[in-house]
């Protein structure tokens, strides 16, 4: 079926969904002035329309209300298992996407140097004329898809012999491969964070932006909650920085970059050396038989002082004592439960962190335990790819020199701005430069990538086009995630569905087999009549056709009653992790480690184009619309550097420039800078500040690989800083309400504080 | 004249322990009535609109540090000290326990601003612009406050007027925290909130989720704190404006200056 208008609205109407006012026109209204009941009056139909929300790495069904053709308002499908009615505040700035003012309206394509303008038979001729011409090894690069948008894309690059790589500035590969390691899993694991008694993180900032954040933040809300598990949890995070996961953490220690394995090696040495472990762990398979002098080199005394923790902190403990605390409030508060991620990750060492971590929670029974991590069942839909697996930075390299050497000539781009997010070392700019490489674009807005390329294929935002996906992680059980048009674009514009096109020129070119769909929905439909025919899960349907309408008006299809496989410890892993320690190099005289970080609500720098998202503040700095350098603010006072000082942050040889903002928290040898700003080409709000207040901490980025997963190391840079002697102003939301902002007290009433505390248990 | 009305008071409950400052209500709110944006001209001349906004403290410095973080919106008050100022009776208590802001009544006198202790009175001293295309997406049920008025948190009473029409005038029901969940009337902020720190309801209603804690703060004024039985606290409450909003303090199992725990 063609989507014209007309069927759109008919089938919208069609599957509008249940549980929604439908017809708000009161009979005693109607007739009434409002002049006589202001405040009651309440007009126009709204309908509510389930679909998938795009501005976060992990897919969240969402709920979008809709006027008269216009979305009015994104949040969170209550049935969706993942975010279960909840949602971020990037789900909400899909709005300001869908109505972007600076929206590509067509297709552009490159003639004498710059983007005009053409129609689309003109750039649909184009695209196929280089597929023809130089479709040999091209290289499709989208961002990781799990839907059948995935299938499609592989196929696709494979039917022209080329290859189908995903692009995420943050990959989540090196994670991926310990789970692979530890538990031998191709599919990450859910986190039961909200029945666990005591959390443990190294590094992952869960709470805002690590891999499914918003269903993490549900699970924080019950860990907190004394009716739920066993009470309230305790929750410790470790980290080099004192991000807004930190900030929530009942304790947080500070940690050297790139130490985190080794203090995991440390705990779990004390566990066993303690016999503090649950009773039905296989310890014999762990040790590999080896308990005595399990982990002798990673005792506390040796890794202790290593690890960077100041003596004001320890209260006149040792490192080495602190660490059997920690080992033993973790192990005795069960059910406990150790994650890690982001920085833990993105270490040269990060694989060794990550395994080292995870590791933990054989030690206390929670390896596929109430509290701890529940592994997935494989997706119901085999054809579709699970997991989508992120290229690490290895490809790149390998694309790059592809490029330059000639052998790839055609690159084509679907929501993905690599030459924003690779380091700048990567060189892929200068590849893309290249006049034997055709680039296409399929971005519905300029970026750094879509402003080099030779063609833009403007794509439909999500809320106007088809799509699926299957969560990964999952919530432990199956889930297919939907993803429906709820309006159809503003009559000023006219993309097109990526999916779409790349089924119609396959056809054309090609008329290959393992395409055979018109168009993407024809996918999709294909793939629900294969899940009414398990006959099981969420809906209940008579027909195809039943199940279908039913499918969209959830959002989705799942069973509870699946269940992930049963996991059990490899023999001797903790030798095999133990081997892969290593210590990150010493810190050099007048260098920093540098901490990036994924933004609040910016994340990688995929939304900064929306409003929302860019005012929102940073929950810990409160700065809006620039990119800061955050400095242990005792030293940036000793140093004579106040905020809104620009600092000049050199990494191997190239540097960025940034706004100071002196935080009190954050260890005196670690920097911290957002990810986000900094970009030149692109729609109204996402560009226009200065070099000064807006740069892209990406950039300057050694191009330095995590051991064996040669996923960037992103958290392994070490930086110097220099203050250029220039100041600005911070657009910071702090001291917007200075009456009351000083050190949590009352003004006039000293002693009396805004935030109370509680002892546990208190009231 | 407003037809089989059923009386409500409206109330909040923030739970501090639960707050992780993550913003997903400050933009569901900014979203859900048509607040302005706030461009970075507004955060430097310390102008941003923000009906909820997430206030950080600082407590000691590294490395024995704590931030902490506080939603304010308006604290809807039953002794408002906003009303008695308004010169043209713009702000009032209505018959839900909601302090409304009338805006067509508004002549933008300011004083409201300046005697609310809470500061979540917004004014707006510019006429607020979108670019055109994202015009479509404002929300038809809430009012474009112009130049010159004030304007701040309602509970997001258009949200409650549908709930009461489908389910109270039309269905012959009652709002509780259940068909309100289920059919989208709790406030935009309420709704969002990943770790459900904000929990709203009727406190009129035996069964709301949010009437032990009224019950509570009733049952135990000020000069009673002590006794009070849940985490239960006002905001600025020696100021007796009797907040429609509660908070619940942060549990703190290891405070500043006790580092015997830490490590
Ligand atoms: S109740 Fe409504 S108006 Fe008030 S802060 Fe929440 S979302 Fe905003
Ligand atoms: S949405 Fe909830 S957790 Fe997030 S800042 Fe608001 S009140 Fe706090």
């Amino acid at each position: 079926m063609k989507l014209t208008r007309r069927n759109f609205l008919a089938w919208a109407g069609l599957s509008a969904i249940g549980a929604v006012a439908c017809d708000a026109f009161g009979d005693d209204l109607k007739t009434q002035s409002p002049v006589n009941q202001p405040e009651d009056l309440v007009k126009g139909r709204d309908n509510w329309y389930a679909t998938l929300c795009r501005h976060c790495p992990s897919s969240e069904g969402v709920l979008v209300r809709v006027m008269e053709g216009r979305a009015k308002k994104v949040q969170g499908n209550p049935k969706y298992p993942i975010n279960l009615g909840k949602q971020s505040a990037r789900c909400d700035a899909g709005l300001q996407a869908l109505y972007h003012p600076d929206r590509l309206a067509g297709p552009l394509l490159r003639i004498n140097g710059t983007l005009q303008p053409v129609g689309w038979n003109i750039a649909l001729d184009k695209l196929k004329e280089q597929l023809e011409t130089r479709g040999e090894d091209l290289v499709l690069v989208t961002e990781p898809l799990s839907g059948p948008l995935g299938t499609i894309a592989g196929r696709f690059a494979q039917a022209f012999g080329g290859s189908h790589i995903t692009f995420e500035a943050l990959s989540n590969a090196t994670y991926q491969a310990a789970v692979k390691n530890v538990f031998d899993q191709e599919l990450l694991p859910d986190l039961d964070i909200g029945n666990a008694n005591f959390l443990l993180s190294f590094g992952a900032d869960f709470l805002s932006t690590w891999i499914s954040p918003t269903r993490w933040s549900i699970g924080f809300g019950d860990l907190r909650d004394a009716e739920v598990g066993s009470g309230r949890g305790t929750f410790v995070q470790i980290d080099p920085r004192f991000s807004m996961t930190a900030a929530n953490a009942d304790k947080w220690l500070p940690i050297k970059p790139g130490m985190e394995g080794h203090l995991a090696l440390s705990l779990a040495h004390v566990i066993v050396q303690e016999k503090l472990q649950a009773d039905d762990v296989d310890l014999q398979a762990l040790t590999g038989g080896q308990e005595a002098g399990f982990l002798a080199d990673f005792s506390p005394e040796s890794i202790g002082p290593k690890l960077g923790w100041p003596e004001a902190m320890l209260g006149g403990r040792s490192a080495a004592e602190s660490i059997r605390e920690l080992a033993r409030d973790f192990a005795s508060h069960r059910p406990s439960l150790a994650i890690g991620g982001d920085s833990a990750g993105a270490q040269k060492n990060g694989l060794f962190n990550l395994e080292a971590i995870y590791a933990l929670n054989y030690l206390v029974g929670s390896v596929g335990a109430t509290g701890g991590l529940r592994f997935n069942p494989k997706s119901p839909l085999p054809e579709w790819p699970q997991p989508p697996v992120v290229a690490a930075l290895a490809q790149w390299q390998q694309v790059v020199s592809a490029l330059n050497e000639g052998k790839t000539k055609l690159l084509l781009v679907h929501q993905a701005d690599p030459v924003y997010g690779l380091p700048q070392a990567v060189g892929l700019e200068d590849a893309i430069k290249r006049t034997d490489v055709f680039t296409v674009s399929f971005s519905p807005f300029l970026d750094e990538t879509s402003a080099l390329a030779d063609l833009i294929l403007p794509d439909r935002i999500y809320l106007e086009d088809w799509g699926a996906d299957t969560p990964n992680p999952g919530p432990g059980f199956q889930v297919v995630g939907i993803q429906q048009p709820v309006v159809n674009p503003l009559s000023s514009l006219d993309p097109r569905s990526f999916g779409d096109i790349l089924l119609s020129t396959a056809q054309e070119l090609r008329e290959d087999a393992r395409l055979p769909w018109n168009n993407l929905l024809e996918a999709l439909e294909e793939s629900s009549n294969a899940l009414f025919a398990l006959d099981r899960g969420s809906i209940d349907a008579g027909s195809e056709k039943e199940f279908w309408t039913k499918l969209l008006r959830q959002g989705g299809w799942w069973d509870e009653k699946t269940t992930g496989p049963a996991v059990k410890p490899t023999e001797g892993l903790y030798s095999q992790i133990a081997k892969g320690a290593s210590e990150p190099a010493a810190l050099g005289s007048s260098e920093f480690y540098l901490i990036p970080f994924a933004h609040n609500t910016l994340l990688d720098g995929r939304n900064t184009h929306l409003p929302w998202a860019q005012s929102a503040p940073d929950p810990i700095t409160t700065v809006t619309w620039q990119t800061w350098v955050e400095v242990n603010a005792r030293r940036a006072s000793d140093m004579g550097w106040r905020e809104g000082d620009v600092i000049r942050i050199e990494a191997n040889g190239s540097f960025i420039q940034a706004l100071l903002y002196p935080n009190p928290a954050l260890p005196p040898d670690v920097v911290a800078v957002p990810m986000g700003q900094g970009r030149r080409n692109g729609p109204g709000y996402a560009v226009g500040g200065e070099e000064r207040e807006s740069s892209n901490i990406l950039s300057i980025l050694d191009a330095a690989l995590v051991n064996e997963t040669g996923a960037l190391a992103w958290a392994g840079n070490r930086v110097r800083l220099a203050p250029t002697g220039e100041s600005l102003r911070v657009s910071k939301f702090e001291g917007e309400y200075a009456a009351r902002e000083i050190g949590n007290q009352i003004i006039n009433n000293p002693g009396e504080e805004i935030i109370k505390t509680v002892a546990p248990g208190g009231h | 004249m407003v037809t089989n009305r059923i009386d409500h008071t409206w109330g909040m409950v923030v739970d501090l322990d639960r707050c992780t400052g993550c913003q997903a209500c400050v933009v569901a709110c900014q979203a859900e009535n048509n607040l302005a944006i706030n461009e970075k001209s507004a955060f430097l001349e310390k102008r941003a609109l923000e009906w909820i906004r997430i206030e950080r403290y600082w407590e000691g410095e590294y490395p024995n540090v704590k931030a902490r973080f506080i939603p304010i919106m308006c604290q809807h008050c039953s002794n408002a000290p906003c009303e008695p100022v308004c010169p043209v009776f713009a702000t009032y208590r209505n018959d839900g326990g909601l302090n409304v802001q009338v805006y067509n009544r508004c002549i933008g006198a300011r004083y409201c601003i300046n005697n609310c202790p809470y500061q979540v009175r917004f004014f707006n001293f510019w006429h607020p612009t979108w670019p055109a295309s994202f015009e479509n997406y404002l929300n038809p049920d809430v009012t474009v406050r112009t130049r010159g008025i004030t304007e701040k948190c309602t509970f997001c009473v258009q949200r409650l007027r549908r709930g009461e029409l489908e389910v109270e005038r039309r269905a012959g029901g009652r709002l509780n925290d259940q068909n309100m969940a289920e059919r989208n009337y709790m406030p935009a902020c309420v709704q969002a909130c990943p770790t459900n720190a904000l929990t709203f309801g009727d406190h009129l209603d035996p069964d709301t989720k949010i009437r032990p804690y009224f019950d509570d703060v009733h049952a135990h004024d000020i000069h009673h704190e002590q006794e009070r039985t849940t985490r239960s606290y006002l905001l600025l409450e020696e100021l007796a404006t009797a907040p429609n909003v509660i908070y619940l303090k942060k549990v703190e199992p290891y405070p500043i200056g006790e580092n015997e725990h830490n490590g």
